[in-house]
């Protein structure tokens, strides 16, 4: 592997426009995401955060501007080129969106059957160990709708490893979670930015995740980049927006940690 | 007109009678002074007269509006108080041209599903070839689960089609064509169009639903992103399967149908056994169980493309689903009924 190869930015987007019909959701969003750091893009709920996530994979095609994955553009990709480029990409849904047919193991096997082209037993024995790697032993053989909403979403994350892809994409993986399961969820994202190896964007809102997993971060406010850098220089951004979005994230805290406290007292 | 003042229930109806009275393209002005307090129920009758008036193609107008009532309105539709607006209702041509153009749109995207699926499917074998287990799976949900029900109706609808021609035969003493009438009927027609359509019912709407359902859960989004094809694992071995299967069911539909009319002819009209069957074998040509073959066969992709159409275009949530699964079954038999009658017209001035 050359030096100028490990320069290249694992994800690039430059200039990005897209939008719904008349709507324009995103409108001129350029980031870039490195290996071995988690960057997270944040903001307000209808900021374009999904729409953005789902650009950077070719499910919505945005009207200009480009995506580059390890260099190659995937907005303007040929379809056998976007699968190509799709074989780096992991991208966890907020939803997990496991196919409810198959068992869990069965969901992580299917991308290693189709694109390492091994035979199922072995796919279903790595998928299992995938699993256990997402702390999900002796959970594969459960259908999606015996899993509750931690596992769904730790299965989904191990169906976006499956591949060892060096860019994940994680959706609100901590989003409807009790505190418990979203620090233990937020530990294993540190954990895949410890292999060193891949590099993590993570599209949330939840600050305490934000605090714990975030190298980076991006805020989106109706379609723009209002603030990027490290977590210190967007929280010092001049921007009465992100004053608001942390001072609010902040002031729900207090209040959800004062009722923890009261129910744990009351008990 | 004037706005009463308050607008409960009894005033709310004899208010919206009042201004749907009045024919489309009248200007009606609703004089607001009378509202000395409008709260949000009041508001919500109001508005929906409003709305109902315009889409009845009533230029509504709103006079002497107190600023708190203003912004009541405002706060549900802000363009509900945009009074230069074009009344709501289309014209015909418009109706007729959207419509149109909306059915041109379904129809280049089945072309384009057909393609796609054509394309899928044009390697069998191989590693990107077809899902073989899965197609297996699916022939057996469409083929062998639908043999009973296919053969039941086919038997009755045999037994119909003999007694009704037995009425008319019967009086110039040509019963035995009866077997004629069943064997023709069944095997270029009904066989093929009865098995669709209860296929269309069986299997149309399951395809609609399944895929209708991972579309809303975003199960087809999460194969796309995995790269893998969504028309190569859901749509190709259903297509495949339903091409396999539905011109089966249609020789045992024309089987059970033949057998039918046999079983009236036989007991009924005391035909003889051996005549029945001889007359039968005489009046059928292998054309004829052809043609029933073929267009079995384009019913089946019509059936197949058309419901996962249906699955792909779902939009929304679960009720969605349930009206995609409708249409699917509905525009199938449709579409079927259409190929039958193309088919015809064109065996009819060939032959």
């Amino acid at each position: 592997m050359t030096a100028a190869r490990d320069m290249t930015p694992l994800l690039t987007v430059e200039n990005l426009v897209a939008g719904y019909g008349d709507q324009t959701v995103l409108d001129g969003v350029s980031l870039t995401a490195n290996v071995g750091e988690i960057l997270v893009v944040l903001g307000a709920t209808g900021s374009g955060k999904s729409t953005l996530l789902r650009c950077l994979v070719g499910l919505v095609q945005p009207r200009s501007g480009r995506v580059l994955i390890r260099g190659r553009d995937i907005t303007h990709a040929s379809r056998t080129e976007r699968e190509a480029i799709l074989r780096d990409v992991g991208l966890a849904f907020q939803d997990a969106a496991l196919l409810n047919s198959m068992t869990a193991a069965e969901n992580v096997a299917l991308p290693i059957v189709e694109h390492w082209h091994v035979d199922e037993p072995t796919a279903l024995m790595l998928a299992r160990m995938r699993l256990a790697s997402v702390g999900l032993a002796g959970a594969g053989e459960k259908m999606p709708s015996e899993l509750s909403g931690g596992m769904r979403k730790r299965a989904g994350i191990a169906r976006a490893m499956a591949l060892e892809p060096p860019l994940l994409l994680l959706d609100e993986p901590s989003a409807g979670l009790d505190p418990t399961t979203a620090r233990a969820l937020d530990e294993l994202i540190l954990g895949f930015k410890a292999r060193g190896n891949m590099g993590v964007v993570c599209v949330t809102h939840e600050l305490g995740s934000i605090n714990t997993i975030a190298d980076r971060a991006v805020m989106l406010a109706r379609g723009h980049v209002i603030a990027s850098g490290t977590l210190e220089e967007v929280r010092a951004t001049p921007d009465e927006r992100v004053r608001a979005f942390f001072e609010r994230q902040l002031v729900h805290g207090e209040k959800r940690a004062s009722v923890a406290d009261e129910l744990a007292w009351t008990k | 007109m004037a706005v009463p003042a308050t607008l409960g229930a009894d005033a709310d109806r004899a208010f919206r009678q009042d201004v749907l009275r009045h024919g489309a393209g009248t200007t009606v002005v609703l004089d607001c002074a009378p509202l000395a307090r409008l709260d949000a129920l009041g508001a919500a009758r109001l508005l929906r007269v409003i709305a109902e008036a315009r889409h009845a193609g009533l230029d509504v107008r709103l006079a002497h509006l107190h600023d708190d009532a203003r912004q009541l309105l405002a706060t549900v539709d802000p363009a509900i108080l945009d009074e230069d607006r074009p009344p709501a209702r289309r014209n015909p041509f418009e109706a007729i041209g959207e419509t149109s153009l909306g059915a041109a749109g379904a129809a280049v995207s089945v072309a384009r599903l057909v393609r796609d699926t054509a394309a899928s499917a044009a390697m069998p074998f191989g590693r990107d070839g077809i899902k073989w287990d899965r197609t297996l799976q699916q022939m057996s949900l469409v083929g062998a689960s639908a043999v009973p029900i296919v053969v039941f109706m086919s038997l009755l609808i045999g037994v119909v089609l003999s007694l009704n021609g037995a009425q008319q035969l019967r009086q110039f003493g040509a019963a035995i064509f009866i077997a004629n009438l069943v064997g023709i009927s069944m095997t270029r027609e009904m066989g093929p169009l009865i098995t669709a359509i209860i296929v269309a019912g069986r299997t149309g709407s399951a395809i609609a639903a399944e895929i209708g359902t991972m579309k809303i859960s975003e199960e087809i989004d999460a194969m796309r992103t995995m790269a893998l094809d969504p028309i190569r694992f859901l749509v190709v071995p259903k297509v495949v399967a339903l091409l396999l299967m539905l011109p089966l069911l249609t020789v045992l539909s024309n089987v059970a149908g033949i057998g039918g009319g046999y079983l009236v002819g036989v007991f009924f009209l005391d035909l003889g056994s051996n005549a029945y069957l001889s007359q039968t074998v005489q009046a059928l040509f292998i054309s004829d169980v052809l043609t029933g073959l073929v267009k079995s066969a384009v019913f089946a992709l019509l059936i197949g493309v058309v419901g996962a159409y249906r699955g792909f275009s779902v939009r929304g949530g679960p009720e969605a689903v349930g009206r995609a699964t409708t249409s699917a079954v509905v525009t199938a038999i449709i579409a079927c009924i259409m190929a039958d009658a193309c088919f015809t017209a064109f065996f009819y001035f060939t032959e």
